[in-house]
Protein backbone atom coordinates (compact mmCIF):
# COMPACT_ATOMS: atom_id res chain seq x y z
CA UNK A 1 0.00 0.00 0.00
CA UNK A 2 1.35 3.40 -1.01
CA UNK A 3 0.55 6.06 1.57
CA UNK A 4 -0.04 9.62 0.30
CA UNK A 5 -1.23 13.05 1.36
CA UNK A 6 -3.56 15.48 -0.36
CA UNK A 7 -2.20 18.81 -1.62
CA UNK A 8 -4.88 21.41 -2.10
CA UNK A 9 -3.28 24.84 -1.69
CA UNK A 10 0.13 26.37 -2.29
CA UNK A 11 0.65 27.19 1.36
CA UNK A 12 1.28 23.55 2.27
CA UNK A 13 3.82 22.88 -0.48
CA UNK A 14 6.86 22.82 1.82
CA UNK A 15 5.11 20.47 4.23
CA UNK A 16 4.21 18.01 1.47
CA UNK A 17 7.70 18.17 -0.02
CA UNK A 18 9.23 17.54 3.39
CA UNK A 19 6.97 14.54 4.06
CA UNK A 20 7.98 13.05 0.70
CA UNK A 21 11.68 13.71 1.30
CA UNK A 22 11.54 12.11 4.75
CA UNK A 23 9.74 9.05 3.40
CA UNK A 24 6.55 9.64 5.35
CA UNK A 25 4.54 9.62 2.12
CA UNK A 26 5.07 7.69 -1.12
CA UNK A 27 3.03 9.98 -3.37
CA UNK A 28 1.04 13.19 -3.34
CA UNK A 29 -2.56 13.72 -4.45
CA UNK A 30 -3.15 17.07 -6.16
CA UNK A 31 -6.56 18.68 -6.04
CA UNK A 32 -5.88 19.42 -9.64
CA UNK A 33 -8.67 21.83 -10.42
CA UNK A 34 -7.12 24.26 -7.92
CA UNK A 35 -4.00 24.35 -10.09
CA UNK A 36 -5.33 24.59 -13.63
CA UNK A 37 -3.52 27.92 -14.19
CA UNK A 38 -0.18 26.49 -12.99
CA UNK A 39 1.94 25.10 -15.83
CA UNK A 40 1.93 21.28 -15.77
CA UNK A 41 5.72 21.17 -15.84
CA UNK A 42 5.85 23.34 -12.70
CA UNK A 43 3.65 20.82 -10.89
CA UNK A 44 5.73 17.91 -12.16
CA UNK A 45 8.99 19.49 -11.06
CA UNK A 46 7.69 20.36 -7.59
CA UNK A 47 7.39 16.79 -6.38
CA UNK A 48 10.01 14.07 -6.23
CA UNK A 49 7.32 11.43 -5.89
CA UNK A 50 4.42 10.05 -7.95
CA UNK A 51 1.23 12.07 -8.18
CA UNK A 52 -2.48 11.29 -8.08
CA UNK A 53 -5.06 13.72 -9.48
CA UNK A 54 -8.27 14.46 -7.59
CA UNK A 55 -10.96 16.59 -9.24
CA UNK A 56 -13.25 18.50 -6.89
CA UNK A 57 -15.38 20.92 -8.88
CA UNK A 58 -15.97 19.51 -12.34
CA UNK A 59 -19.59 18.94 -11.22
CA UNK A 60 -19.71 16.62 -14.18
CA UNK A 61 -23.20 15.38 -13.36
CA UNK A 62 -24.56 18.94 -13.62
CA UNK A 63 -22.25 21.13 -15.72
CA UNK A 64 -22.95 21.88 -19.36
CA UNK A 65 -21.04 20.06 -22.09
CA UNK A 66 -19.04 23.04 -23.38
CA UNK A 67 -17.73 23.85 -19.90
CA UNK A 68 -16.72 20.25 -19.29
CA UNK A 69 -15.13 19.81 -22.71
CA UNK A 70 -12.97 22.88 -22.06
CA UNK A 71 -12.02 21.57 -18.65
CA UNK A 72 -11.26 18.10 -20.01
CA UNK A 73 -9.03 19.55 -22.70
CA UNK A 74 -6.96 21.35 -20.08
CA UNK A 75 -6.96 18.37 -17.71
CA UNK A 76 -5.58 16.15 -20.45
CA UNK A 77 -2.48 18.35 -20.64
CA UNK A 78 -1.85 17.70 -16.95
CA UNK A 79 -2.51 14.00 -17.36
CA UNK A 80 0.01 13.80 -20.22
CA UNK A 81 2.75 15.57 -18.27
CA UNK A 82 2.12 14.25 -14.76
CA UNK A 83 1.27 10.65 -15.68
CA UNK A 84 -0.80 10.27 -12.51
CA UNK A 85 -1.32 7.11 -10.51
CA UNK A 86 -5.06 7.68 -10.87
CA UNK A 87 -7.67 10.35 -11.60
CA UNK A 88 -10.66 10.72 -9.34
CA UNK A 89 -13.82 12.80 -9.15
CA UNK A 90 -16.91 13.13 -6.98
CA UNK A 91 -20.42 11.76 -7.16
CA UNK A 92 -22.53 14.27 -5.28
CA UNK A 93 -25.06 17.02 -5.82
CA UNK A 94 -23.50 20.50 -6.04
CA UNK A 95 -26.63 22.50 -6.91
CA UNK A 96 -30.37 22.28 -6.47
CA UNK A 97 -32.66 24.05 -8.94
CA UNK A 98 -29.73 26.16 -10.06
CA UNK A 99 -28.83 27.21 -6.53
CA UNK A 100 -25.46 26.36 -5.01
CA UNK A 101 -25.29 23.86 -2.17
CA UNK A 102 -22.45 24.89 0.11
CA UNK A 103 -22.68 21.53 1.88
CA UNK A 104 -22.86 18.96 -0.91
CA UNK A 105 -25.84 16.62 -0.98
CA UNK A 106 -26.03 12.89 -1.56
CA UNK A 107 -27.47 11.52 -4.77
CA UNK A 108 -30.76 9.66 -4.87
CA UNK A 109 -28.95 6.55 -6.06
CA UNK A 110 -31.76 4.35 -7.42
CA UNK A 111 -33.56 7.17 -9.22
CA UNK A 112 -30.49 8.83 -10.67
CA UNK A 113 -28.61 5.73 -11.76
CA UNK A 114 -29.19 5.99 -15.49
CA UNK A 115 -28.29 9.68 -15.62
CA UNK A 116 -25.14 9.06 -13.60
CA UNK A 117 -24.12 6.11 -15.73
CA UNK A 118 -24.51 8.16 -18.90
CA UNK A 119 -22.50 11.07 -17.50
CA UNK A 120 -19.74 8.82 -16.17
CA UNK A 121 -19.37 7.22 -19.61
CA UNK A 122 -19.25 10.66 -21.22
CA UNK A 123 -16.82 12.21 -18.72
CA UNK A 124 -14.45 9.25 -18.94
CA UNK A 125 -14.50 9.53 -22.71
CA UNK A 126 -13.71 13.25 -22.57
CA UNK A 127 -10.82 12.72 -20.16
CA UNK A 128 -9.57 9.68 -22.04
CA UNK A 129 -9.06 7.97 -18.71
CA UNK A 130 -10.62 5.56 -16.29
CA UNK A 131 -12.09 7.60 -13.45
CA UNK A 132 -12.24 6.66 -9.80
CA UNK A 133 -15.39 8.03 -8.17
CA UNK A 134 -15.60 8.84 -4.48
CA UNK A 135 -18.34 7.61 -2.16
CA UNK A 136 -20.28 10.21 -0.14
CA UNK A 137 -20.18 10.44 3.68
CA UNK A 138 -23.87 9.65 4.11
CA UNK A 139 -25.88 11.35 6.81
CA UNK A 140 -29.37 10.28 5.83
CA UNK A 141 -30.94 6.92 5.00
CA UNK A 142 -30.11 7.10 1.31
CA UNK A 143 -26.64 5.89 2.21
CA UNK A 144 -28.00 2.36 2.34
CA UNK A 145 -28.33 2.42 -1.45
CA UNK A 146 -24.73 3.44 -2.06
CA UNK A 147 -22.78 0.14 -2.10
CA UNK A 148 -25.08 -1.53 -4.63
CA UNK A 149 -25.08 1.64 -6.74
CA UNK A 150 -21.29 1.74 -6.92
CA UNK A 151 -21.03 -1.98 -7.65
CA UNK A 152 -23.43 -1.59 -10.56
CA UNK A 153 -21.72 1.55 -11.81
CA UNK A 154 -18.31 -0.12 -11.85
CA UNK A 155 -19.72 -3.04 -13.76
CA UNK A 156 -21.55 -0.92 -16.34
CA UNK A 157 -19.05 1.87 -16.96
CA UNK A 158 -15.64 0.41 -16.18
CA UNK A 159 -15.07 3.27 -13.76
CA UNK A 160 -13.46 2.55 -10.44
CA UNK A 161 -14.35 3.66 -6.94
CA UNK A 162 -12.15 5.99 -4.95
CA UNK A 163 -13.27 4.33 -1.78
CA UNK A 164 -13.14 6.71 1.16
CA UNK A 165 -12.89 4.48 4.22
CA UNK A 166 -13.74 7.20 6.73
CA UNK A 167 -16.74 8.26 4.64
CA UNK A 168 -17.98 4.68 5.00
CA UNK A 169 -17.49 4.96 8.76
CA UNK A 170 -19.49 8.22 8.73
CA UNK A 171 -22.28 6.40 6.91
CA UNK A 172 -22.14 3.55 9.39
CA UNK A 173 -22.38 5.88 12.37
CA UNK A 174 -25.05 8.10 10.80
CA UNK A 175 -27.39 5.67 9.14
CA UNK A 176 -26.26 2.24 10.29
CA UNK A 177 -24.87 1.07 6.96
CA UNK A 178 -22.69 -1.93 7.81
CA UNK A 179 -19.06 -1.63 6.77
CA UNK A 180 -19.14 -5.15 5.37
CA UNK A 181 -21.66 -3.96 2.77
CA UNK A 182 -18.69 -2.29 1.05
CA UNK A 183 -16.53 -5.40 0.72
CA UNK A 184 -17.22 -5.95 -2.97
CA UNK A 185 -16.39 -2.31 -3.67
CA UNK A 186 -13.19 -2.47 -1.64
CA UNK A 187 -12.16 -5.64 -3.44
CA UNK A 188 -12.84 -4.02 -6.81
CA UNK A 189 -10.58 -1.01 -6.40
CA UNK A 190 -7.03 -0.01 -5.64
CA UNK A 191 -7.47 3.62 -4.62
CA UNK A 192 -8.57 4.81 -1.21
CA UNK A 193 -9.05 7.91 0.90
CA UNK A 194 -9.04 8.32 4.64
CA UNK A 195 -9.47 11.32 6.97
CA UNK A 196 -10.69 12.48 10.33
CA UNK A 197 -14.29 13.49 10.99
CA UNK A 198 -16.15 15.55 13.60
CA UNK A 199 -19.56 15.70 15.24
CA UNK A 200 -22.32 18.17 14.43
CA UNK A 201 -22.96 21.01 16.85
CA UNK A 202 -26.61 20.11 17.40
CA UNK A 203 -28.09 16.96 18.91
CA UNK A 204 -28.82 14.31 17.83
CA UNK A 205 -25.21 14.25 16.73
CA UNK A 206 -24.32 13.34 13.18
CA UNK A 207 -20.81 12.65 11.94
CA UNK A 208 -19.36 15.06 9.38
CA UNK A 209 -16.46 14.46 7.01
CA UNK A 210 -14.39 17.45 8.10
CA UNK A 211 -10.73 16.48 7.49
CA UNK A 212 -9.74 18.53 10.53
CA UNK A 213 -8.76 16.03 13.20
CA UNK A 214 -6.87 12.77 13.65
CA UNK A 215 -8.15 9.45 12.35
CA UNK A 216 -10.79 7.90 14.57
CA UNK A 217 -10.37 4.55 16.33
CA UNK A 218 -13.35 3.29 14.32
CA UNK A 219 -11.63 4.12 11.03
CA UNK A 220 -8.35 2.52 12.09
CA UNK A 221 -10.21 -0.59 13.26
CA UNK A 222 -12.00 -0.78 9.90
CA UNK A 223 -8.71 -0.61 7.99
CA UNK A 224 -7.11 -3.17 10.28
CA UNK A 225 -10.01 -5.60 10.10
CA UNK A 226 -10.16 -5.52 6.32
CA UNK A 227 -6.49 -4.92 5.65
CA UNK A 228 -6.24 -7.82 3.22
CA UNK A 229 -9.12 -6.42 1.17
CA UNK A 230 -7.58 -2.95 0.98
CA UNK A 231 -3.96 -3.92 0.43
CA UNK A 232 -3.10 -5.13 -3.05
CA UNK A 233 -0.53 -4.36 -5.76
CA UNK A 234 -0.57 -0.68 -6.86
CA UNK A 235 -2.97 0.26 -4.08
CA UNK A 236 -2.91 3.85 -2.76
CA UNK A 237 -4.29 5.35 0.45
CA UNK A 238 -4.48 9.14 0.54
CA UNK A 239 -4.66 10.77 3.94
CA UNK A 240 -6.68 13.99 3.63
CA UNK A 241 -6.13 16.95 5.95
CA UNK A 242 -7.66 20.34 5.14
CA UNK A 243 -7.79 22.07 8.54
CA UNK A 244 -5.47 22.14 11.56
CA UNK A 245 -2.57 21.25 9.30
CA UNK A 246 0.22 20.49 11.77
CA UNK A 247 3.25 18.47 10.72
CA UNK A 248 3.45 16.32 13.85
CA UNK A 249 -0.26 15.49 13.82
CA UNK A 250 -0.14 14.46 10.18
CA UNK A 251 2.97 12.33 10.68
CA UNK A 252 1.30 10.65 13.64
CA UNK A 253 -1.65 9.59 11.48
CA UNK A 254 0.54 8.58 8.54
CA UNK A 255 2.51 6.31 10.85
CA UNK A 256 -0.70 4.71 12.11
CA UNK A 257 -1.47 3.85 8.49
CA UNK A 258 2.06 2.50 8.02
CA UNK A 259 1.63 0.38 11.12
CA UNK A 260 -1.40 -1.25 9.50
CA UNK A 261 -0.17 -1.60 5.94
CA UNK A 262 3.61 -1.60 6.26
CA UNK A 263 5.88 -0.13 3.63
CA UNK A 264 5.10 -0.60 -0.07
CA UNK A 265 6.53 -3.63 -1.80
CA UNK A 266 7.07 -2.02 -5.19
CA UNK A 267 4.66 -2.14 -8.06
CA UNK A 268 3.71 1.42 -8.87
CA UNK A 269 7.06 3.15 -9.26
CA UNK B 1 -39.62 0.70 1.81
CA UNK B 2 -39.69 2.13 5.31
CA UNK B 3 -42.13 5.06 5.41
CA UNK B 4 -39.93 6.88 7.92
CA UNK B 5 -36.94 6.67 5.59
CA UNK B 6 -35.59 10.14 4.77
CA UNK B 7 -32.90 10.71 2.16
CA UNK B 8 -30.93 13.83 1.27
CA UNK B 9 -33.12 14.38 -1.77
CA UNK B 10 -36.14 14.90 0.49
CA UNK B 11 -34.37 17.80 2.20
CA UNK B 12 -32.97 19.70 -0.78
CA UNK B 13 -35.51 22.52 -0.67
CA UNK B 14 -34.60 23.20 2.96
CA UNK B 15 -30.82 23.09 2.73
CA UNK B 16 -30.57 26.82 1.98
CA UNK B 17 -33.84 28.10 3.41
CA UNK B 18 -33.72 28.61 7.20
CA UNK B 19 -37.50 28.98 7.48
CA UNK B 20 -37.99 25.42 6.20
CA UNK B 21 -35.84 23.86 8.91
CA UNK B 22 -38.81 24.13 11.27
CA UNK B 23 -40.77 21.72 9.08
CA UNK B 24 -38.72 18.89 10.60
CA UNK B 25 -38.77 17.59 14.19
CA UNK B 26 -36.13 19.24 16.35
CA UNK B 27 -34.81 15.86 17.52
CA UNK B 28 -34.42 14.38 14.02
CA UNK B 29 -31.35 13.74 11.89
CA UNK B 30 -33.08 15.71 9.15
CA UNK B 31 -33.18 18.83 11.34
CA UNK B 32 -29.49 18.48 12.18
CA UNK B 33 -28.53 17.70 8.59
CA UNK B 34 -30.29 20.90 7.43
CA UNK B 35 -28.55 22.81 10.21
CA UNK B 36 -25.16 21.56 8.98
CA UNK B 37 -25.95 22.94 5.54
CA UNK B 38 -27.28 26.29 6.76
CA UNK B 39 -24.24 26.87 8.95
CA UNK B 40 -21.96 26.85 5.92
CA UNK B 41 -23.79 29.82 4.40
CA UNK B 42 -23.61 31.62 7.76
CA UNK B 43 -19.88 31.04 8.14
CA UNK B 44 -19.22 31.84 4.49
CA UNK B 45 -20.66 35.30 5.12
CA UNK B 46 -19.59 36.27 8.60
CA UNK B 47 -16.20 34.53 8.82
CA UNK B 48 -15.15 36.21 5.60
CA UNK B 49 -16.77 39.60 6.30
CA UNK B 50 -16.71 40.13 10.09
CA UNK B 51 -17.59 43.82 9.64
CA UNK B 52 -21.02 42.69 8.44
CA UNK B 53 -21.51 40.64 11.60
CA UNK B 54 -20.52 43.71 13.62
CA UNK B 55 -23.64 45.45 12.34
CA UNK B 56 -25.81 43.21 14.49
CA UNK B 57 -25.82 40.83 17.44
CA UNK B 58 -23.14 38.11 17.53
CA UNK B 59 -25.48 35.42 16.22
CA UNK B 60 -25.93 37.45 13.03
CA UNK B 61 -29.46 36.16 12.63
CA UNK B 62 -31.02 39.59 12.05
CA UNK B 63 -29.04 39.70 8.82
CA UNK B 64 -28.65 36.05 7.93
CA UNK B 65 -32.27 34.91 8.16
CA UNK B 66 -33.93 37.77 6.24
CA UNK B 67 -31.19 37.74 3.62
CA UNK B 68 -31.58 34.02 3.02
CA UNK B 69 -35.38 34.42 2.78
CA UNK B 70 -34.92 37.31 0.31
CA UNK B 71 -32.45 35.21 -1.67
CA UNK B 72 -34.92 32.35 -1.76
CA UNK B 73 -37.74 34.59 -3.00
CA UNK B 74 -35.51 35.69 -5.88
CA UNK B 75 -34.02 32.21 -6.35
CA UNK B 76 -30.51 33.65 -6.21
CA UNK B 77 -27.94 31.08 -7.27
CA UNK B 78 -25.69 31.82 -4.27
CA UNK B 79 -22.71 31.20 -6.52
CA UNK B 80 -19.67 33.52 -6.46
CA UNK B 81 -22.03 36.52 -6.49
CA UNK B 82 -23.32 35.67 -2.99
CA UNK B 83 -21.67 38.66 -1.28
CA UNK B 84 -22.74 41.13 -3.97
CA UNK B 85 -26.35 40.24 -3.24
CA UNK B 86 -25.77 40.53 0.49
CA UNK B 87 -24.61 44.09 -0.15
CA UNK B 88 -27.69 44.85 -2.18
CA UNK B 89 -29.91 43.37 0.49
CA UNK B 90 -28.19 45.45 3.19
CA UNK B 91 -28.87 48.62 1.20
CA UNK B 92 -32.62 48.04 1.35
CA UNK B 93 -32.64 46.79 4.96
CA UNK B 94 -32.78 48.44 8.36
CA UNK B 95 -28.96 48.37 8.27
CA UNK B 96 -28.61 50.57 5.20
CA UNK B 97 -27.46 53.69 7.09
CA UNK B 98 -24.61 51.73 8.67
CA UNK B 99 -23.20 50.13 5.54
CA UNK B 100 -19.79 51.73 5.15
CA UNK B 101 -17.55 51.96 2.07
CA UNK B 102 -15.26 49.49 3.84
CA UNK B 103 -18.09 46.94 3.98
CA UNK B 104 -18.93 47.56 0.33
CA UNK B 105 -15.35 46.85 -0.71
CA UNK B 106 -15.06 43.84 1.61
CA UNK B 107 -18.19 42.20 0.20
CA UNK B 108 -17.08 42.88 -3.36
CA UNK B 109 -13.65 41.43 -2.63
CA UNK B 110 -15.25 38.38 -1.04
CA UNK B 111 -17.26 37.70 -4.18
CA UNK B 112 -14.25 38.17 -6.43
CA UNK B 113 -12.24 35.81 -4.22
CA UNK B 114 -15.01 33.24 -4.34
CA UNK B 115 -14.88 33.38 -8.13
CA UNK B 116 -11.13 32.79 -8.05
CA UNK B 117 -11.60 29.79 -5.76
CA UNK B 118 -14.45 28.15 -7.60
CA UNK B 119 -14.27 29.06 -11.26
CA UNK B 120 -12.88 26.33 -13.48
CA UNK B 121 -12.92 28.17 -16.80
CA UNK B 122 -9.70 29.06 -18.60
CA UNK B 123 -9.85 32.68 -17.37
CA UNK B 124 -7.06 33.84 -15.09
CA UNK B 125 -8.87 36.58 -13.22
CA UNK B 126 -11.99 38.65 -12.71
CA UNK B 127 -12.57 42.38 -12.26
CA UNK B 128 -15.66 43.56 -10.41
CA UNK B 129 -16.85 47.16 -10.49
CA UNK B 130 -19.37 48.78 -8.18
CA UNK B 131 -21.35 51.94 -8.76
CA UNK B 132 -20.67 52.98 -5.16
CA UNK B 133 -16.87 53.21 -5.30
CA UNK B 134 -14.40 54.07 -8.06
CA UNK B 135 -11.85 51.28 -7.78
CA UNK B 136 -11.94 47.85 -9.42
CA UNK B 137 -11.73 44.75 -7.28
CA UNK B 138 -9.59 42.21 -9.12
CA UNK B 139 -9.09 38.57 -8.16
CA UNK B 140 -6.47 36.30 -9.69
CA UNK B 141 -6.41 32.53 -9.63
CA UNK B 142 -3.31 30.81 -8.30
CA UNK B 143 -0.83 30.52 -11.16
CA UNK B 144 2.26 29.29 -9.35
CA UNK B 145 2.31 26.20 -7.23
CA UNK B 146 3.47 27.95 -4.07
CA UNK B 147 1.09 30.91 -4.32
CA UNK B 148 -2.53 31.40 -3.37
CA UNK B 149 -5.21 33.49 -5.01
CA UNK B 150 -4.63 37.23 -4.95
CA UNK B 151 -7.16 40.00 -4.48
CA UNK B 152 -6.35 43.58 -5.44
CA UNK B 153 -8.10 46.92 -5.17
CA UNK B 154 -7.09 48.69 -8.37
CA UNK B 155 -7.28 52.46 -8.80
CA UNK B 156 -7.38 53.36 -12.48
CA UNK B 157 -5.89 56.54 -13.95
CA UNK B 158 -8.92 56.79 -16.18
CA UNK B 159 -12.03 55.38 -14.52
CA UNK B 160 -14.14 52.88 -16.42
CA UNK B 161 -17.76 53.64 -17.21
CA UNK B 162 -20.02 52.99 -14.25
CA UNK B 163 -21.63 49.52 -14.44
CA UNK B 164 -25.22 49.67 -15.65
CA UNK B 165 -26.42 48.02 -12.45
CA UNK B 166 -25.04 48.22 -8.94
CA UNK B 167 -22.27 45.84 -10.01
CA UNK B 168 -20.65 44.67 -13.23
CA UNK B 169 -17.79 42.33 -13.97
CA UNK B 170 -15.52 41.07 -16.67
CA UNK B 171 -13.17 38.12 -16.77
CA UNK B 172 -9.51 38.42 -17.67
CA UNK B 173 -8.04 35.79 -20.00
CA UNK B 174 -4.48 35.79 -18.67
CA UNK B 175 -2.79 37.50 -15.74
CA UNK B 176 -2.64 41.09 -16.90
CA UNK B 177 -5.34 43.72 -16.62
CA UNK B 178 -4.90 45.55 -19.91
CA UNK B 179 -8.26 45.55 -21.65
CA UNK B 180 -11.83 46.45 -20.82
CA UNK B 181 -14.24 44.24 -22.79
CA UNK B 182 -17.32 45.91 -21.27
CA UNK B 183 -19.41 45.04 -18.24
CA UNK B 184 -21.23 41.76 -17.83
CA UNK B 185 -24.36 41.81 -15.73
CA UNK B 186 -24.38 40.10 -12.35
CA UNK B 187 -26.81 37.24 -12.78
CA UNK B 188 -29.08 35.89 -10.12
Amino acid sequence: MLIGLNFTLGGTLELVQRLAKEGEIDYCELLIDNFLQVPPSELRDAFACPIGLHIMFSKFLESDAAYLESMAERLREYIDVLKPLYISDHLARFTHKGRTLYHLAELDYPNEYHHVRQRVDWWQEKLGQRLYLENYPSIMDGGHDAPEFFERLVQDTGAGVLFDASNAVCAQLNCGLGLDRWLNVIDSTTHFHVAGYSLSILEPKVVLDTHDVELSPETLAFLTRYKDHFDKPNATMTYERDENIEYDDIVSDLRKLRAIFGHPKGGTQ
Amino acid sequence: MNSSRVIDNDLLDALMVPAKQGDYPRDSHAFVRIDCSLRVYWHSLFDICPDVLALTTPDGLAIYRPFMAWANERQLSLDWTYYLWVYQWLLQSEFRERVTPKIARALTAASAARWAVGDRSASGGIAVGCADFPELVVAWKSHHIDEGREIELVELDEPLPTPPGKFGYFTIPQFELNTFPGWSEILR
